[in-house]
C-alpha cells in the first residue's frame, strides 16, 4: 500500500458499490459456490503481467474460476465498451477489465469491476506505480475485487517465507510475494532450519537451527537483517510461538528431560515455566486475544491438541477424532483451528470449529505439514509431499475446493509462515 | 561440569604430548605418556571391542518411545559402563523417521532418548554423565517406506572421547 498511490476516479461510482450487487459469500457455512469471472486482458500491458497475476490470485482463493476466454478476440478498454449480451452468453458473472497507460517511467493502470448479470459497474480504481510495480498494482486489484465480492479483505499483497533444503547440504530461510515470486533467502546455513514463525508486528521471523549441533533459536529482524540468538539451553530449544502484541515468545525446552513449555521476553530475558507435565508438551500456538495457548501433549497417548487459559493452569483437550493430531494454528477470528489429522498413514489438513467442535478435513495428504491461516483467515499455507517426491508449500483455500502450490524453485521446501496484512 | 574436566583432561595430554615432543612427533599423544591414564580410565579398549557396548543405535516403533525387550541388553551394558566410569559423558541423540510434524519429532526423538536415559539410570548409570538431545526427523531419510522407515526410527548412544 505505502509503494502504489490510487485515486478513485470517480465519486458517485461509490454509490453504486454501496449496493452490493452480489451476495457476500458465506465463507464459514460452507455454501461455497466459485463466482465465475472473466479476467480480460489489459489493454496496453505488453507483458500481461496484470491480467496473469489477478487470474492466478483470485483463482487461489477459491472463490473465483475464471473462465476460458482465449476465443476472445476483443476487450473492452471501459464499461462504456461492454456487449453485456456477448458475456453473460460466456456464463459470467463477474467481468474484470482495464487499461495500462506508460507515462515514461510511470505507469497508470485503471481497472473496472463489472456485475454482467445486472449490467451494473461493481467499482473502478485508478493506481498510479512505477514500472516494475505491475505485479503489485494487480494485486492490490485483486484485493479490491475479494474485498468487494466477500467483504473480507484480500490477502494477495502479503508475502510468505519458508525453507529450502538445497541439495542436502544447504538451508536457507526465504522471503517471497505470496504467490512465489521476488523470493530472496534472509539467512543461509548448511545445518537445518524448521518452524519458522513471522512475528504479528510484521518485523521479524522466529526459526529453529541446528547449528549448535541441536536446536536453538533464532530471531532474524527482517528490516535490519539482525539475527540474535534468543534461546540456547541445555537441551533442545525449539517450537517458537509469538504472542499477539510480539512481546514474548511461548518457546520448548527439554533441558535433560521431555519437551515442555516456557515463557520469555522475546529478548530471550525473564524465561519462566509456563506448562508442568511429565509428557510432550510442544507446539504452542496463542489465541488471537493472548489470554491462551493451544498446544500438542501426549499425555492421553497419543499427540493430540490442548488449550490452556494462561489464568486458570488447566488444560482441556480440544481435538478427539483421530489417534494423531500435530500443529495447531488458530484463525485470526480464534474461531477456528487448523492442524495436521492421521488418517490410515495419511497426513492431512483439517479445520475444526471451536464453537460447534465438527472438524472438516481440506486436504487429501499424504505428507501434509505446517498449516498456517493467512492474514484474513480464508486460506491455509502447507507444506504438502508425495511418496517420492519433495515437499513443496501450496495454499488450500477454507472451503477445500482450491489447492495450489506456490512456485519457488525445483528445492525442496517446507516449514512455511506467512507475514500479517502489514509487514 | 564433569564434561568439561573431561575436555581439560583430554586437552592436557594433547598439551603434554605437544610440549615434550617436538612437531613431527605430536601425531601421536599416547607416546608422551601420560594420556594412557585416560585410555585406561574410560576402558576405550572395552568400548571398541565389546560385544555389547559396540552396538550403539536402539529402534522404535512408530509414534512409540519404550525401549524393547531386544535393546535392554546393550542399554544395560552402556549402563554398566558409565555406572563403572565415572568420567564417562554419554550423549543419547534421538531421531525420528520422517512422517508427521517437524517439532513434534524432534519432541518424539527426546522422548526416546529421555526413555533411554531411564532404562540406564535403573541399571545404575548417574543422570549427571548422560545428555539427552534430539534431531527430530532431520537426518531422516525423506522417502523412506514400510520397514525402511524404522531405521530412522532410533537413539544413538555417543561418547566425548569418541
Amino acid at each position: 500500500m505505502k509503494l502504489i498511490k490510487f485515486f478513485i476516479l470517480n465519486l458517485c461510482l461509490l454509490a453504486i458499490t454501496q449496493t452490493q450487487a452480489i451476495e457476500v459469500i458465506d465463507i464459514l457455512g460452507g455454501k461455497a459456490n466459485e463466482l465465475s469471472v472473466a479476467v480480460t486482458p489489459f489493454v496496453g500491458d505488453e507483458t500481461n503481467n496484470i491480467h496473469n497475476v489477478i487470474k492466478s490470485d483470485l483463482t487461489r482463493s477459491g472463490f473465483f474460476r475464471a473462465i476460458n476466454i482465449d476465443a476472445v478476440k476483443s476487450f473492452p478498454k471501459n464499461i462504456e465498451d461492454v456487449d453485456f449480451t456477448f458475456w453473460s452468453a460466456l456464463k459470467s458473472e463477474l467481468l474484470i477489465i482495464g487499461k495500462v497507460e506508460d507515462n515514461g517511467d510511470q505507469i497508470k493502470v485503471t481497472y473496472d469491476l463489472v456485475d454482467v448479470f445486472k449490467e451494473k459497474l461493481i467499482t473502478t480504481l485508478e493506481f498510479i506505480g512505477k514500472k516494475n510495480q505491475d505485479r503489485q498494482i494487480a494485486h492490490q486489484i485483486s484485493n479490491l475485487v475479494y474485498e468487494k465480492i466477500t467483504g473480507t479483505p484480500g490477502v494477495f499483497h502479503t508475502r510468505v517465507a519458508f525453507v529450502k533444503k538445497i541439495d542436502n547440504k544447504k538451508f536457507t530461510l526465504n522471503v517471497s510475494d505470496m504467490d512465489g515470486y521476488n523470493s530472496k533467502a534472509v539467512v543461509t546455513s548448511t545445518q537445518p532450519i524448521i518452524s519458522t514463525r513471522w512475528s504479528p508486528d510484521g518485523e521479524k521471523i522466529a526459526y529453529v537451527s541446528f547449528e549448535k549441533k541441536k536446536p536453538v533459536i533464532f530471531v532474524q529482524n527482517l528490516k535490519t537483517g539482525e539475527r540474535k540468538l534468543v534461546a540456547n539451553f541445555k537441551g533442545n530449544n525449539s517450537a517458537p510461538a509469538w504472542s499477539p502484541d510480539s512481546k514474548k515468545l511461548a518457546i520448548v525446552l527439554t533441558y535433560n528431560a521431555n519437551s515442555q513449555i516456557y515463557l520469555m521476553d522475546a529478548d530471550g530475558s525473564n524465561i519462566k515455566r509456563l506448562i508442568r507435565s511429565r509428557s510432550i508438551d510442544t507446539e504452542p500456538t496463542w489465541s488471537p486475544d493472548g489470554k491462551s495457548i493451544f498446544f500438542v501433549s501426549d499425555r492421553g497417548g497419543g499427540p493430540q491438541i490442548y488449550k490452556m487459559n494462561l489464568d486458570d493452569d488447566e488444560a482441556k483437550r480440544v481435538t478427539f477424532e483421530g489417534r494423531y493430531n500435530v500443529s495447531p494454528r488458530l484463525s485470526p477470528d480464534g474461531k477456528l483451528l487448523t492442524f495436521i489429522t492421521m488418517e490410515q498413514g495419511s497426513f492431512r489438513v483439517a479445520v475444526q470449529n471451536l464453537i460447534s467442535n465438527q472438524v472438516m478435513k481440506l486436504t487429501v495428504g499424504k505428507n501434509d505439514e505446517s498449516p498456517i491461516f493467512s492474514p484474513n483467515g480464508h486460506m491455509i499455507l502447507y507444506s504438502r509431499k508425495l511418496q517420492g517426491e519433495k515437499a513443496e508449500i501450496a495454499t488450500v483455500s477454507l472451503n477445500g475446493l482450491k489447492s495450489v502450490k506456490i512456485d519457488v524453485g525445483k528445492e525442496l521446501t517446507q516449514e512455511p509462515t506467512w507475514s500479517p496484512f502489514d509487514f | 561440569m564433569k564434561k568439561s574436566l573431561v575436555y581439560v583432561s583430554l586437552l592436557s595430554a594433547l598439551m603434554a604430548g605437544c610440549s615434550s615432543t617436538p612437531l613431527n612427533d605430536a601425531a601421536e599423544p599416547g607416546a608422551a605418556g601420560t594420556p594412557n591414564s585416560l585410555e585406561e580410565s574410560l576402558s576405550l579398549d572395552k568400548l571398541r571391542s565389546d560385544s555389547l557396548l559396540t552396538q550403539r543405535s536402539v529402534y522404535f516403533d512408530f509414534d512409540k518411545y519404550e525401549v524393547k525387550p531386544e535393546y535392554q541388553d546393550i542399554v544395560n551394558a552402556h549402563a554398566q559402563y558409565v555406572a563403572d566410569h565415572p568420567n564417562a559423558k554419554v550423549t543419547l541423540k534421538g531421531h525420528a523417521d520422517y512422517r508427521g510434524a517437524h517439532e513434534y519429532n524432534l519432541a518424539l526423538g527426546q522422548k526416546r532418548s529421555v526413555s533411554v536415559k531411564g532404562a540406564m539410570n535403573v541399571s545404575g548409570a548417574n543422570d549427571d554423565q548422560i545428555e539427552t538431545v534430539s534431531y527430530g526427523e532431520e537426518e531422516a531419510n525423506q522417502n523412506c517406506q514400510g520397514n525402511e522407515c524404522s531405521q530412522d526410527r532410533r537413539v544413538v548412544i555417543s561418547y566425548e572421547v569418541e
